[in-house]
């Protein structure tokens, strides 16, 4: 799978995603220096007093130069420190080792979930198109795409928490710890993500099947009478493999992005959490440690999609 | 679901407090005794609204620490539940004379590290409070010249001048001792492993997610937790944790918003608490500066808010109309200046027109973007806008926005935020209107309110001291320093299974008389 060639494209892609992930970590640790609000305030607590909170500043290294501030964070950052959190001292590193998999849980999850539903359901409507299924598939993509993740997320504790009683409405639990606990956690918020997802694929799938099986070559393939199942998965799910690839990779970051409301409706310590809260106290330790995962975790999903274009259309590869 | 609503008039709060204390006095009203001999055992699961600052009294700065702090350390001093007023903890306390302050530590109290929690562990913190680099509290202790340890267990402090806020300072974040033998050890790292003297002792603090405190067998107080533990699972979205409740995820949901109200009267088995708090709903004022520096303009704001539609709009009447800085139930309350500002929005335009605005004026004003700030900044901007004053909103974080206005940048005419209340009332003025105070964006203040805050702490006689507040809220009001709109009462909800919960007046819950059922 991976020959020279291959490597070749890895390298360079690798080697380019270096600045990548340092201007992004720059771009925001910019960001949060110039937006109004400052940790120190936050520090000073409620007894902030205008000296208070200039000695804090002194302490902490606050009044440095941005560029200095900035360069110190690179520097032990690529030797693997994150910092600790300026407001509450735990070491960020910490932090994102416990919260990144209860998010990564949930979005792997939320995939399957959009992959095993979105899937059929745009086999079943492009098999039939025009026809009554065709309709129904949908009319469930056009509403999985408007309602709101969040507002599904509640509907979802309402019944299965609140009424049922089956899954727990909060929290998460480490899936090394208890994986079952850990999956009836992650149950209701991988579904509240996956419902814009499970539409995505639908129609994505629906509208690239229904091209190709109104294709010439399809038409041919009908007339020498080849079965349509068969004709179905090797000419035309083989086909459309790369446009779903690229569904798939483009909901993955999406995803990633839109734990922050979920997590917050299902109370999960997860990324989403702990940037939220750290941005609202310009903890920017813990905003860049997270930042630089988050951009690490998308370069390399989209490199591994490239990988993977090149294994399922060669002629990508170039 | 079953509701104590403790800002109610026709049942007396103190009733109420009986009754949900002791069954004694719930029989003798003839309904169902809450609370029997308290039943010893089990882990309360508590849905809080924050993660802590730090778990180091000293180091830390957010009013939300306190109900976890209070689980870790006790207080030299403690107060009443109902009035605030200073009573002993681990301490007692006396003034031989208004410049000296000795404090008699209880015999026998140790630390979770078996540390001897004596005159020099006292002195060790005090010390450390007044002087460290990193303690957020130094200017509460600002008033101490020097402590002597005079005996074993007992500490003189000798005052630059007369201090008698001291008592109520001590039972908050000052007087909360940590064990001397943990911070020489751990330095910086002590407020992620903080050890304490109090019923509970620390075991987990996972940032924004839990944080787990177990029994202390060596409590000096005998008999005491009845909790094994406590975990408080952090969710700071407030309907989130109340869903937790209601889902038997959690057995308590405190300091949640009004609107959430009738969710919790919908939910079976769940007990509502509603009860008076110190909390502050108010509109800040820069008055060191055009427009607001004119006293007709400040006085035509207040002429111009209808408090009790305020409590019912944006509390849903759950809390008390504001006519000073303390609420009614206060031992300071001036109850003289109380009626200053009635709702008269004639008298407000008058006085707007007086003072040169006959066609109005724009003024701008920061909030925050919480969804409980953003109704309370529309019932604001419609009272104001009817007297013909008409505000520029600009909405942020609370870190943003309250930056923006007290610290240097002096954005914004106004801000509306709250006063979260303080165990003094010498701090609360203090912090808020004295001369170079964060609090008052202006740092301008009448040199007369500045002696009068000054002398507030000479008298230990509280009836004398509440004549010195009298004299302070008459300046605050009659000049009208600030807006105070609304005391918001606090709303919990608790399971049916958590007993002896006692609502305080700071507003910020303490666990020790809690037991399950």
């Amino acid at each position: 799978m991976l020959n020279a060639a291959r490597l070749h494209i890895v390298g360079r892609r690798v080697l380019q995603a270096i600045p990548v992930v340092v201007l992004s970590t720059f771009i925001v640790f910019g960001l949060l220096k110039l937006v109004p609000g400052d940790v120190a305030v936050t520090l000073a607590g409620d007894n902030a007093s205008e000296q208070r909170i200039a000695e804090i500043r002194e302490v902490y290294g606050l009044n440095q130069p941005f560029l200095l501030q900035y360069g110190s964070w690179l520097a032990k950052a690529v030797q693997g420190d994150l910092s600790n959190s300026l407001v509450s001292n735990e070491a960020v590193l910490t932090s994102i080792e416990r919260c990144l998999p209860h998010t990564l849980l949930i979005v792997t999850l939320a995939l399957l979930t959009a992959l095993l539903i979105g899937v059929p359901l745009g086999i079943a409507a492009a098999t039939k198109p025009g026809s009554w299924i065709d309709g129904v598939v949908m009319a469930i993509a056009s509403l999985g795409v408007a309602v709101p993740n969040f507002w599904l997320g509640m509907l979802l504790v309402a019944f299965f928490s609140l009424q049922l009683n089956w899954l727990p409405a909060t929290g998460a639990v480490a899936f090394t710890k208890d994986p079952w606990a850990s999956l009836s956690h992650a149950i209701l918020p991988a579904i509240a993500l996956a419902s814009g997802g499970i539409a995505e694929v639908a129609r994505q799938l629906r509208s690239s099947l229904v091209e190709i099986l109104s294709s010439q070559q399809v038409r041919t393939l009908h007339a020498k009478g080849l079965p349509p199942s068969s004709i179905l998965w090797r000419h035309g799910l083989k086909n459309v493999s790369v446009n779903l690839l690229t569904v798939i990779s483009l909901l993955a970051n999406r995803m990633l992005a839109a734990t922050v409301v979920v997590e917050a409706v299902f109370a999960i310590p997860g990324m989403g959490g702990l940037i939220v809260n750290a941005a609202m106290h310009r903890d920017f330790p813990v905003v860049q440690g997270v930042v630089f995962t988050m951009v690490l975790i998308v370069v390399s999903l989209n490199l591994l999609t490239d990988i993977l274009y090149s294994v399922l259309d060669p002629r990508i590869a170039a | 679901m079953r509701v104590f609503d403790l800002g109610s008039r026709t049942l007396r709060r103190r009733d109420i407090l009986a009754l949900i204390g002791g069954g004694a006095a719930a029989a003798a009203v003839g309904l169902p005794a809450l609370a029997q001999e308290p039943k010893k055992g089990g882990v309360l699961k508590v849905a809080a609204p924050a993660n802590p600052s730090s778990l180091d009294p000293a180091t830390g700065g957010a009013g939300s620490d306190h109900s976890i702090l209070w689980t870790i350390y006790d207080t030299l001093v403690e107060w009443d539940y109902e009035t605030l007023k200073p009573k002993p903890g681990m301490a007692k306390w006396s003034y031989p004379d208004p410049t000296t302050m000795v404090i008699d530590i209880t015999p026998g109290i140790q630390f979770h590290d078996g540390t001897p929690l004596d005159a020099e562990a006292v002195k060790f913190n005090l010390d450390r409070n007044r002087s460290d680099q990193r303690s957020n509290i130094k200017s509460d202790l600002a008033s101490i010249e020097s402590i002597e340890v005079s005996s074993p267990l007992q500490v003189t402090l000798k005052l630059k001048s007369p201090d008698t806020s001291l008592p109520a300072i001590l039972s908050d974040r000052a007087g909360m001792m940590v064990s001397p033998t943990n911070i020489k050890a751990l330095g910086n790292e002590t407020d992620r492993k903080p050890v304490g003297a109090g019923p509970w002792k620390f075991v987990r603090w996972n940032d924004n997610e839990i944080i787990v405190v177990a029994r202390h067998e060596n409590y000096w107080r005998k008999g005491r937790p009845y909790l094994d533990g406590i975990e408080f699972n952090i969710i700071t979205e407030n309907a989130t944790a109340l869903r937790s409740v209601v889902a038997g995820q959690n057995d308590m949901a405190f300091q949640l918003p009004a609107r959430l109200k009738p969710v919790i009267e919908r939910a079976k088995d769940l007990t509502m608490v509603s009860s008076p708090t110190l909390y502050c709903i108010q509109v800040y004022f820069n008055y060191a500066r055009a427009p607001l520096d004119n006293l007709k303009v400040r006085q035509a704001i207040n002429f111009a808010f209808d408090r009790d539609t305020f409590v019912k709009a944006a509390l849903s009447g759950l809390g008390e109309p504001a006519r000073m800085t303390l609420p009614s139930s206060h031992w300071a309350f001036n109850k003289d200046v109380a009626g200053t500002y009635p709702h008269d929005p004639e008298k407000a335009k008058k006085l707007l027109a007086e003072a040169g605005y006959k066609d109005g004026l724009d003024l701008t004003i920061g909030g925050y973007t919480d969804q409980d700030s953003v109704r309370r900044g529309e019932v604001i901007q419609d009272q104001l806008g009817k007297v013909g004053i008409r505000l520029k909103f600009t909405r942020g974080t609370i870190a943003e926005i309250s930056a923006q206005f007290f610290a240097q940048e002096k954005k914004f005419d106004l801000l509306v935020s709250a006063w979260t209340g303080r165990p003094d009332p010498s701090m609360t003025y203090g912090l808020g209107f004295d001369k170079g105070a964060y609090y008052n964006a202006g740092r301008t203040a009448d040199p007369e309110l500045s002696k009068l805050i000054l002398e507030s702490r000479v008298s230990e006689d509280l009836a004398k001291r509440a004549e010195v507040f009298a004299k302070i809220q008459r300046i605050t009001v009659e000049q009208a320093l600030s807006a105070p709109l609304a005391f918001q009462f606090e709303l919990d909800a608790l399971s049916s299974k958590v007993k002896g919960f006692k609502p305080n007046l700071l507003g910020k819950p303490k666990f020790e008389n809690i037991s399950l059922a």
